[in-house]
């Protein structure tokens, strides 16, 4: 297995607050990880830090070999649109637009004509079980519905790194489960690796390893499987 | 307990909450302080109608009532450089008459009392240009008796048996008022007072239209805001009735602070408002001010009506806790706002220049609102055709963006859309320039019946004596004196005054003087579009700017997910201006073309170059002015969006 994403004695500051103090992780092709810790613990931090949402004060983040927290914003922004997806707790998808064009939104982003990337937007609602959901806007989907568009969103440009934080925070425990087994299984479906934030043991047992971080230090690496 | 909640939540709003507020506030500041001005100009102008009324007296009723009279009053005007002197000639009947306006006590026979401005002009010119027509002034007239400050105003005492009372008159608002036997001097608001006093009623109902809308932006921008919180308290269990209290107060609080903001800023800006020139002069800063009971009357419909639109944006929240809190799909406008407006187009082709100015006005009003109505239907509609033919993501978000919430789009634009309104009406309306020939001047007065040759001797000597070169001739009942082409407007000056008194009650005037009260009517109407324009676009942009900047705050989870998807700042910019720029473009032309179809009924001639180039000019303005508002959110956008980590609210 190939090293796909390493982030090398990461630290970040907030004020006094150390929220990251050295911490130094690697994430395998198709590897699914997650990292737990209690609430303020820094886990959050290290994912904005390893998806390049936020510069670390010192340390290093490489992408398949290439630095990116040294690079400006427009060049970790076009990164972020075309190497990650992302899935979050509250509110991804834009209220405004149908499901399809928010899975078709990053496509577009990228340059895909329209009509194609709506096409392959759709390509994804059945698998999902979001058959006849296509044309929905976010405020008519439940919520276990709402989190598989967004892994479709996240999926759609095919990256190489799936970020989730929280992704089941705001469902019940069923509908998590649900959407933890699709988020996994259409990551490694794409060959893509997943990177996932919980405090959620049940969320956990679902990757591969599991990094446990505590006052921004990791405690413990995981075991791989 | 409602009332102490409110201000808890207003202080708790956070920096984010508070700039809210602040934007809030300034946004009815500035409209109350423009309400005011397009109140007081109403004030300013019946001040003047009602100070200039002694000068157009009402003639005792005929008959044995006619024993009652108590003076004789005769008007004309004479002229000095480019300006107009209106002359009031005054005779006694009886002992006792009461002092006219301004004046400490009735003019004795021979007394000249001169306005402050002209006596200083009088200073100012050598004598044998002003000074010698009206010689010795006992006084200065009082500014009770002057319509502005800067007037030119001469009174002269009489006989009432002498000539200048007796003999004929011309009978017309521009040249003179015969001689008529007067019970008192109050007089009566002449026909141009009357006239001003219209114009000045339509501009106010094309400023305040806007600005109503413009401060109903700004409390709808609160709700905006507040909508999230609102509607977690009826999900808690609040009733609707705490929910609309609470809404209200807060809304009533920050625009009473803000109204009465408006009115210090207004009373600031009178010295600077005075100065603005209508009928020849600029203003009595005390006309400017409105009556304390116009003034109380805004400070408090001012929050009545930022209260009523704080209710009307809640509607949804108060029907159903989830609309807000699920962002479900909007429901469609209904096609009756656009019949709505179409029915009350329909009336304006019935419509004539004879109309009362009081059903004008109201067409006028109900234009606006119609228009104000249609707004988001057509944005919704432009926002389907908009995302439909979209192919990038910028248009995308932008169509969908629009579809999503039609009215907080068409606030954004609604100024600029609307002062097209008053453009395209004004554009029309605005009647072009007479172009005046340069010819050398002539000065002709109308002589008595079989005098003309012994008129145009006594002239010719005159002129001689005066020093001044002229050809004099009789024509028909007049006597003209050609000055020849080396003229300039001392001689002409010269000429006048030598002439003054040739026949009494009459001036010699040029074809410019007898064009000068056409041309000064043009002259206003002129400034008083730029002054409504400028009003309606300082509106406009400042609500532009306003919600744009409020826009960003209220979709910042939207900008900031955007981001972190990859979405560079460009791509949003350019989604931002497009959801501006196309339903701008859309509705400003369409209320442009309205205003104009309005305005047919009403014009004059052609329609006049410099109408159009304002017309153009206010195009260019609005967009120019749209997108430096939107430019200026920019850098909001960035700092909202500079850490896109998404966060729950």
């Amino acid at each position: 297995m190939n090293d796909v994403l390493v982030g090398r004695a990461l630290v970040k500051r907030f004020g006094q607050t150390v929220a990251l103090g050295g911490v130094d992780i690697t994430v395998r092709a198709g590897e699914a990880v997650a990292i737990m810790g209690p609430s303020g613990s820094g886990k959050s931090t290290l994912l904005h830090c390893l998806a390049g949402i936020m510069k670390p004060d010192a340390g290093e983040v490489h992408l398949l070999g290439q630095r990116i927290d040294a690079m400006g914003e427009r060049k970790r922004s076009a990164l972020r649109r075309t190497r990650f997806g992302f899935v979050f707790q509250f509110g991804q998808l834009l209220p405004e637009l149908p499901a399809e064009e928010n899975v078709a939104l990053p496509l577009m982003l990228g340059g895909v004509p329209r009509p194609q990337a709506v096409r392959q937007a759709r390509e994804w609602f059945a698998p999902l079980g979001l058959h006849t959901m296509e044309s929905r806007r976010p405020g008519e989907l439940s919520g276990g519905q709402a989190q598989r568009v967004a892994i479709a969103r996240a999926l759609v440009t095919k990256p190489a790194v799936v970020f989730a934080d929280e992704p089941t925070g705001a469902l019940d425990q069923q509908t998590g489960q649900d959407t933890m087994r699709l988020l996994v299984e259409a990551t490694k479906h794409n060959d893509a690796s997943l990177i996932v934030v919980t405090h959620d043991p049940n969320v956990a047992a679902w990757c591969d390893r599991t990094v446990e971080v505590r006052d921004g230090r990791l405690v413990s690496t995981g075991v791989r499987a | 307990m409602n009332l102490d909640l409110t201000w808890r939540l207003i202080k708790g709003g956070g920096r984010r909450g508070l700039l809210g507020t602040w934007l809030t506030l300034g946004a009815v500041a500035v409209s109350t302080a423009l309400l005011l001005f397009a109140v007081a100009a109403n004030f300013a102008f019946d001040a003047r109608a009602e100070r200039g009324a002694w000068r157009n007296p009402v003639p005792a009723a005929s008959g044995p009532a006619e024993s009652d009279a108590v003076a004789i009053e005769a008007s004309r005007y004479d002229y000095v450089r480019d300006q107009a002197i209106p002359v009031v000639d005054l005779a006694a009947l009886k002992q006792g008459v009461p002092a006219p306006p301004g004046m400490p006590r009735f003019p004795r026979p021979g007394e000249v009392w001169l306005s402050p401005a002209l006596a200083e002009l009088a200073r100012q010119l050598p004598a044998d240009q002003l000074a010698k027509r009206y010689p010795d002034p006992e006084g200065v007239l009082g500014d009770e008796a002057l319509v502005h400050p800067d007037e030119l105003v001469a009174v002269v005492g009489h006989e009432p048996d002498a000539l200048e009372m007796t003999a004929p008159r011309s009978d017309d608002r521009i040249i003179a008022k015969p001689p008529v036997k007067v019970s008192s001097l109050a007089g009566t608001p002449s026909e141009d007072a009357e006239a001003y006093r219209a114009l000045a009623l339509i501009a106010s109902v094309l400023m305040v239209v806007p600005l109503l809308v413009f401060g109903g932006a700004a409390a709808r921008l609160t709700v905006a805001r507040r909508d999230q919180r609102l509607a977690a308290l009826r999900l808690v269990g609040a009733t609707p009735g705490q929910v609309v209290a609470m809404t209200v107060a807060e809304a009533m609080i920050v625009a009473l602070a803000g109204a009465l903001a408006g009115a210090a800023v207004f009373a600031l800006a009178v010295p600077l408002l005075a100065g603005i020139e209508m009928q020849g002069g600029p203003w009595f800063a005390g006309d400017l001010f409105p009556s304390p009971l116009a003034l109380a009357g805004v400070l408090v419909a001012v929050p009545l009506l930022v209260g009523l639109s704080a209710v009307a944006g809640l509607r949804r929240v108060v029907v159903s806790p989830l609309g807000v809190a699920k962002r479900e799909t909007p429901p469609a406008l209904r096609f009756v706002r656009v019949l709505a407006l179409f029915v009350v187009l329909a009336v304006f082709p019935l419509l004539t220049r004879g109309t009362g100015v009081g059903i004008v006005a109201v067409a006028l009003a109900l234009a606006f609102l119609c228009i104000n109505l249609v707004g988001p239907w057509v944005v919704g509609l432009i926002g389907r055709i908009t995302a439909r033919a979209a192919r990038g993501p910028a248009r995308l978000l932008a169509g969908r963006r629009l579809v999503d919430d039609p009215r907080s789009a068409w606030r954004t634009v609604s100024g600029v859309a609307l002062t097209g309104f008053v453009a395209g009406f004004l554009g029309l309306l605005s009647p072009g320039v007479f172009a005046g020939e340069a010819a050398p001047p002539q000065l002709r007065v109308t002589a008595p019946s079989g005098q003309v040759t012994q008129v145009a001797e006594e002239a010719r000597e005159r002129l001689a004596a005066a020093g001044v070169t002229a050809t004099v001739q009789p024509s028909k009942q007049a006597v003209v004196a050609a000055l020849g082409s080396s003229a300039d407007a001392a001689t002409l000056d010269r000429a006048r005054t030598a002439l003054t008194g040739l026949v009494p009650g009459r001036t010699p005037t040029t074809e410019a003087d007898d064009q000068r009260s056409g041309s000064e009517i043009l002259t206003d109407v002129r400034v008083g579009t730029i002054v409504v324009l400028s009003v309606s676009f300082l509106v406009a942009i400042a609500s532009a700017g306003i919600t744009a900047a409020s826009s960003i705050l209220d979709r910042r989870q939207t900008y900031g997910l955007l981001r972190l998807a990859g979405t560079p700042l460009e791509v949003l910019d350019r989604a931002r201006r497009a959801e501006t720029l196309i339903p701008l473009t859309v509705m400003g032309g369409g209320a442009i073309l309205v205003g104009a179809f309005c305005a047919v009924p009403f014009m004059m001639g052609q329609v006049s170059t410099i109408g159009l180039i304002t017309l153009g000019a206010c195009v260019v303005a609005g967009f120019a002015g749209v997108i430096g508002a939107g430019a200026l959110s920019r850098p909001l956008l960035r700092s909202v969006t500079a850490d896109p980590a998404p966060r729950p609210d």
